[in-house]
């Protein structure tokens, strides 16, 4: 028989983020301190544990000691990580450019690909900045159609854990916690490396304005 | 003179009636769009005071009364004025008590009624304005500022009603109840008017403005951070475009490797089922059932498919090939030959055809209705027919002759 308890283990051992959009009932689990106690006592034996991100948005499982081993597959996965850091911000920027809102993107917020899609073929900038994003090797799209692009680059980042479909019949997408790490890791570039992202951002806006 | 107000206050709320379309056109665009039609109900409206034109050069717009009134019926969120200007409201308040408290000193009663009704009106007004103030607030917060598009302009409402909020609050202040109840002293209506009825809604308000700032600070704090997050996306974006050799540092390689970017490999393959378990033995023998079902759908698809396609071989076959109606297409030959009618029983038996009898009969009936029209005027059929014993009306086909006509 399998608990609700080892149900999430089995999860965080797959590499799955744990959010409250992509597994309710987990995350909710994770949040009691007494069950993640009992979830973290488990993994211990393989030398794992699990930790939060973006103030308790996402659980995921990682390393208790890091030995040789254990960095290599980090060092990779970081890799990884950082190589679908510019192809994701670009989707980001054009999900939140060609929706109605001034929103960026973040857990939760729904996307709905037939609108998405009807505003990029109605703007020859986006289309282009579509096609762009849809050639990195992260979503790798052969398509030449908007339609086809899209198709692409949604299911990859259903994949990849970033969306969540909730009805399979509608497309219509969830971004998961995932998107919060995303930014988090972002933010973590930014303050380690004295970037100043947001400064510059905001220095180039006003540029434009003027 | 009251029933002369009344009748010219009459005509003049007709008026505004009867220009109701220019009026919210009015309203609507924010200035008048003059033109022939309208010139002599715009000359009537202007000099009614209804529309006024700042310069010269300005176009006609709505007066702000008719403007607020408007906004306060419609419930509309565009208005944005919130009316701080409590303490000329109180001061004048003040001036109308002390007015009142000499009239009844003096015993002039009329006086001191008229001085009574226009505080109250004061009162009246100061309260729901102080109360509007704090509904425009709320049904700015409750939308988030949709009527404005950018994160930015969001942001600078929101500063904007922050400023309002605190000088409501700055205002409020001004209210001093000690000052209030020693001028109403121990007149009755005055102190109902000037303390309890307003230090009611002054409470009200200041409880109900304490929690929009703080709605507001919360609201300021997610505006900010969604800002911050869409500066954070284009200044990566941005800094990667001015440093296209730009690489993330190796974060990991320290010797504190960051909570953030230690993840475990994945490491859970799909468990394979033990058969020997007798415990399991129910879901098993489901799942069996399972993979079965599917075999059957399977193969009952390949069947369907099968038939479909041997149907019409079968069909083209059996016209090629059928012996039945090549026979009976000979004895159509022979009565050609022949030139002669011809049984259709007999050369059946000439011929020792292996057909029973009835189908044979049936062939060569069902062979002349099926010939073309122009083929079959050739030829004539005659059943032998023998009647029913019983039964009148149905007769048996013993033969059948052909002969060619």
């Amino acid at each position: 028989m399998k608990t609700e308890t080892g149900r999430v283990i089995e999860a965080l051992l797959k590499g799955n983020f744990i959010c409250r959009i992509s597994d309710e009932a987990a995350w909710e689990l994770l949040k009691n301190d007494d069950k993640r106690q009992q979830v973290k006592d488990h993994l211990a034996i393989l030398n794992r544990t699990v930790t939060s991100a973006a103030g308790d948005t996402v659980f995921f499982c990682s390393y208790i000691d890091l030995a040789e081993d254990e960095r290599k597959v980090i060092g990779s996965q970081f890799n990884e990580l950082v190589g679908s850091l510019q192809p994701l911000v670009n989707w980001m920027v054009l999900v939140q450019e060609a929706g109605a809102g001034d929103e960026p993107l973040s857990e939760g917020v729904r996307v709905r690909l037939n609108e998405l899609q009807s505003t990029i073929e109605d703007v020859p900038a986006l289309s282009e900045q579509l096609a762009k994003i849809a050639r990195y090797r992260l979503f790798n799209s052969t398509s030449t159609s908007v339609d086809g692009q899209l198709k692409q680059v949604f299911k990859r980042l259903c994949e990849l854990g970033y969306l969540i479909r909730p009805n399979v019949e509608k497309q219509i997408y969830q971004a998961t916690g995932k998107i919060e790490y995303l930014y988090e890791v972002l933010r973590f570039i930014d303050e380690t490396e004295s970037l100043a992202l947001e400064q510059k951002a905001e220095a180039m806006q006003q540029e434009d304005l003027l | 003179m009251s029933s002369n107000l009344h009748k010219v206050g009459k005509s003049f709320l007709n008026q505004l009636a009867r220009n109701a379309d220019l009026l919210m056109d009015t309203y609507l665009s924010g200035t008048v769009d003059e033109t022939a039609d309208n010139a002599k109900a715009v000359a009537k409206l202007t000099a009614a005071g209804v529309l006024r034109r700042g310069e010269a050069d300005e176009p006609l717009r709505l007066a702000p009364s008719i403007r607020t009134m408007l906004e306060d019926a419609l419930k509309d969120e565009k208005g944005r004025q919130v009316d701080t200007n409590v303490g000329s409201a109180l001061a004048t308040i003040k001036t109308l008590a002390r007015h009142y408290k000499e009239a009844q000193h003096l015993h002039d009663y009329p006086a001191a009624d008229a001085y009574l009704a226009e505080l109250a009106e004061l009162v009246f007004h100061l309260k729901e304005s102080l109360r509007h103030s704090t509904r425009s607030l709320w049904s700015r917060i409750n939308n988030e500022f949709g009527y404005v598009g950018t994160m930015d302009a969001k942001i600078r409402e929101n500063q904007l009603a922050q400023d309002q909020v605190s000088e409501l609050l700055g205002s409020l202040e001004l209210f001093r109840f000690d000052e209030l109840a020693e001028l109403a002293g121990d007149a009755r209506e005055l102190r109902r008017l000037l303390v309890v009825s307003l230090q009611h809604t002054m409470v009200e308000c200041t409880g109900e403005l304490a929690v929009v700032q703080s709605r507001l600070l919360a609201l300021l704090g997610r505006f900010r951070e969604i800002q911050g997050r869409t500066r954070l996306l284009k200044g990566f974006l941005l800094h990667c475009e001015q440093h296209p050799d730009y690489q993330v540092d190796d974060h990991v390689a320290r010797v504190n490797v960051p909570p953030l970017l230690n993840q475990g490999q994945r490491c859970l393959a799909p468990a394979s089922v033990d058969v020997a378990d007798g415990n399991e033995e129910r879901a098993l023998i489901e799942l069996v059932g399972l993979i079965r079902r599917r075999e059957r759908t399977a193969a009952e698809q390949k069947q369907a498919q099968a038939d479909a396609f041997a149907l019409g071989q079968a069909a083209a076959f059996e016209l090629t090939d059928e012996g039945l109606k090549q026979d009976v297409d000979e004895f159509f030959c022979a009565v050609i030959d022949q030139a002669k009618q011809l049984s259709a029983l007999e050369y059946h038996e000439q011929q020792q055809l292996a057909w029973p009898q009835e189908a044979w009969l049936y062939q060569v009936i069902g062979n002349f209705d099926s010939l073309p029209a122009e083929q079959r005027e050739h030829f004539g059929l005659d059943p032998d027919l023998r009647d029913d014993p019983i039964f009148s009306g149905v007769k048996y086909i013993e033969d059948v002759r052909i002969w060619l006509q």
